[in-house]
């Protein structure tokens, strides 16, 4: 009966093909070192599942963002855990990978045939950052509304069009409920759809040319 | 690179995938363990760790000191270091834009930078000693982020040694590895080197930091302890006009405003049309052509967004009744028989309830302050009579239990005016004072204790 149901699968999903392809692949010998990259695509997942419940709840407001979270910490069941993750998991997620791309680096991973992975891997580690910056305002406390404010006066820094970036980030001269309420669409689809799409591609590459081996004297 | 190099490439990778594993079950392994171990620590930090508790933005509050997140903390250093450079530290965007552009850019590029198809280490001593440098400054930048530049007495030699870790070895180490481009033995050494001395110095400027005063802001995270905080605040703020019970309608005893009507705002007129937005509102602009004066930092007061938000929700709990108020902690803990109170436990939570609305610096109280322990027993007009250790006679014990003083000079007039002005403290209250006051006045728990035990 399983076995039929298998079967059933298997001619439709493809699902051995799928197997050989992406499982029974073979690796060179590989060290714990390789472990960095997928947990940076857990700790992704992990980031969206946690903000996801996170946005039940969460108001982007200046009114309400406050007391809405001081609510998923004190009202909600479970709620100081799963915001708890989502917090310490923004820091390991941009350390984790940090290191991973310092892992790429100094086993000259990036080298040919893996140069696009690495571009993209860029692209990935100043989206992380990204998501970092943009989710520290949302809790719209001290600490968050005046990094945020130091943070967008940086970019205004910029000569000639300083200025426009300055109000693009905060939507006007100053922090306000518009500033709130672009970080948090930023936070929660754009740059996660961003992310999303390069995580793909970067997956199909390390898919596409294996793993690299750890180099040795003849490489 | 040419078609033969490339050819070479692939058939290395062909024979270490000979030699290798399977990706399942072999190398899954691995990332499902790491993964793991951090979801666990994940569940570690936010049981055990959690999140600190932060007070609300405060646009109005400009004595805050910002600082980004800890990841961007180098950068943030970086920046002020640079900034103390003569000449071209006055030209902020080459430190905040273009600096970091070629950072960036140049990491993105580094497979276009570094063409060699040479893979193992000792073949990129370049590329990895510059990398290194880079990732040393980055971390020792970080750890440093929070010394000052400049310490308190004028001293730039912080600010100095700092700038000779961030900006100077390292730009010194990467002309020296250009210069050494030949020679790994060399190269090794500048970096390790370098390496060496931006840790030393830092750990210099560590030890010469001054210790940093661990400020804690509590901020009040349950319910119960906002309203408390609402309730010091109303008591402060809020009392002198509208009473504790916020039920007058008549202004009494203030200056400027006596007689002056207001809408109790106990009421449900009040209560039950202004919404706590608007409520906050009024409590910060204040109602100026009704007297009210701004309380909110933004303009002008002394509260800020989170404090304005616990007298609301005090307000709202307390005699909004359509909220049901938690059980709330008694002001002080009951006294037992013969127990002497202290001023840390009970009579401080008292005074700040009951008194400091009225005793404190620019309020007319014959210069009685009763913002601290000290100020209590050394200032006023009376200050030799006001409170007196043993004796049931000083003014203090005298006015709260509504005997008013009179002059000496003038029997017919009255000096001091019973305590409160408007209504009498409960007995436990004038308890808690005489028992203090004839003990002693002891200011800690353990003096308190100390008395108590010497009590028959």
């Amino acid at each position: 009966m399983w076995k039929n149901l298998y079967t059933w699968l298997d001619e439709r999903f493809g699902l051995d093909d799928m197997y050989k392809n992406l499982l029974d692949r073979p690796e060179p010998k590989t060290s714990w070192w390789n472990t960095l990259g997928s947990a940076s695509l857990f700790l992704f997942v992990l980031q969206g599942l946690t903000g996801i419940f996170l946005t039940v709840y969460y108001t982007p407001s200046p009114d309400h963002a406050y007391d809405s979270i001081q609510y998923i910490m004190e009202g909600v069941a479970f709620g100081w855990l799963i915001r708890g993750i989502h917090h310490w998991g923004a820091t390991l997620m941009v350390l984790v990978v940090f290191i991973h791309m310092l892992r790429v680096f100094y086993t000259a991973s990036f080298k040919y045939p893996r140069e696009l992975t690495w571009l993209i891997g860029i692209g990935l580690f100043l989206a992380t950052l990204g998501m970092g910056f943009t989710g520290y305002l949302l809790p719209w406390n001290q600490k968050s509304f005046w990094a945020t404010t130091v943070g967008t006066q940086i970019a205004g820094t910029v000569p000639l069009i300083g200025d426009f970036i300055l109000k693009a980030l905060r939507g006007g001269p100053d922090l306000s409920a518009l500033t709130l309420q672009r970080f948090f669409s930023a936070h929660i689809w754009m740059i996660p759809a961003v992310l999303a799409a390069l995580i793909g591609i970067h997956l199909f590459l390390i898919i596409k040319h294996g793993e690299s081996h750890w180099p040795k004297k003849e490489d | 690179m040419n078609d033969e190099t490339k050819k070479q490439i692939n058939k290395r990778y062909e024979q270490e995938l000979d030699k290798g594993e399977r990706f399942w079950p072999d190398s899954i392994f691995r990332d499902v363990v790491v993964s793991l171990g951090i979801f666990l620590l994940l569940i570690l930090l936010a049981s055990f760790v959690g999140v600190p508790f932060e007070p609300k933005a405060d646009p109005s509050d400009t004595s805050y000191i910002p600082r980004p997140e800890w990841y961007f903390l180098f950068l943030f250093k970086f920046l002020a270091l640079y900034g103390q450079l003569p000449l071209i530290g006055k030209i902020e965007w080459l430190a905040t834009v273009l600096i970091p552009t070629i950072a960036i850019g140049a990491l993105t590029l580094i497979p276009f930078i570094e063409k060699s198809p040479n893979r193992y280490y000792s073949k990129r001593v370049l590329p990895i000693s510059f990398m290194s440098v880079m990732v040393v400054g980055i971390v020792l930048l970080t750890i440093m982020s929070e010394v000052p530049t400049v310490t308190e007495d004028g001293s730039k030699l912080l600010g100095t040694l700092q700038t000779v870790v961030g900006i100077f070895i390292p730009l010194l180490a990467y002309i020296l590895l250009f210069v050494f481009k030949k020679n790994n033995r060399l190269m090794i050494w500048t970096a390790s080197l370098a390496a060496v001395f931006m840790i030393l110095v830092s750990g210099t400027v560590m030890a010469l930091a001054p210790e940093k005063a661990v400020e804690e802001v509590e901020v009040p995270a349950t319910l119960v302890d906002q309203i408390t905080a609402g309730q010091d605040l109303y008591a402060v703020n809020c009392t002198e006009c509208h009473g504790d019970d916020g039920s007058v309608a008549v202004i009494e005893g203030v200056e400027g405003l006596e007689g002056e009507k207001i809408t109790p705002i106990n009421s449900r007129d009040v209560l039950y049309t202004i919404t706590d937005s608007a409520m906050a509102e009024v409590i910060a602009y204040g109602r100026p052509n009704a007297g009210m004066p701004p309380f909110g930092k933004t303009y002008g007061g002394e509260l800020t967004r989170s404090e304005i938000d616990y007298i609301n929700i005090f307000i709202r709990y307390m005699w909004d009744d359509r909220f049901e108020a938690p059980e709330i902690k008694p002001l002080f803990p009951p006294l037992a028989e013969g127990e002497v109170p202290s001023y840390d436990v009970h009579i401080q939570p008292i005074v700040k309830r009951y008194c400091i609305s009225c005793h404190r610096a620019g309020k007319d109280n014959n210069d009685f302050l009763m913002t601290s322990y000290d100020e209590i027993l050394t200032t006023g007009d009376n200050v030799e009579h006001n409170v007196v250790a043993g004796d049931e006679n000083s003014y203090l014990l005298q006015v709260i239990q509504q005997h008013a003083i009179m002059n000496p000079d003038n029997p017919g007039e009255e000096m001091i005016g019973v305590m409160p002005p408007t209504k009498a403290l409960k007995p436990d209250i004038v308890d808690a004072f005489t028992r203090w006051i004839m003990n002693g006045m002891p200011q800690t728990a353990e003096d308190a204790a100390a008395l108590s035990g010497a009590q028959p």
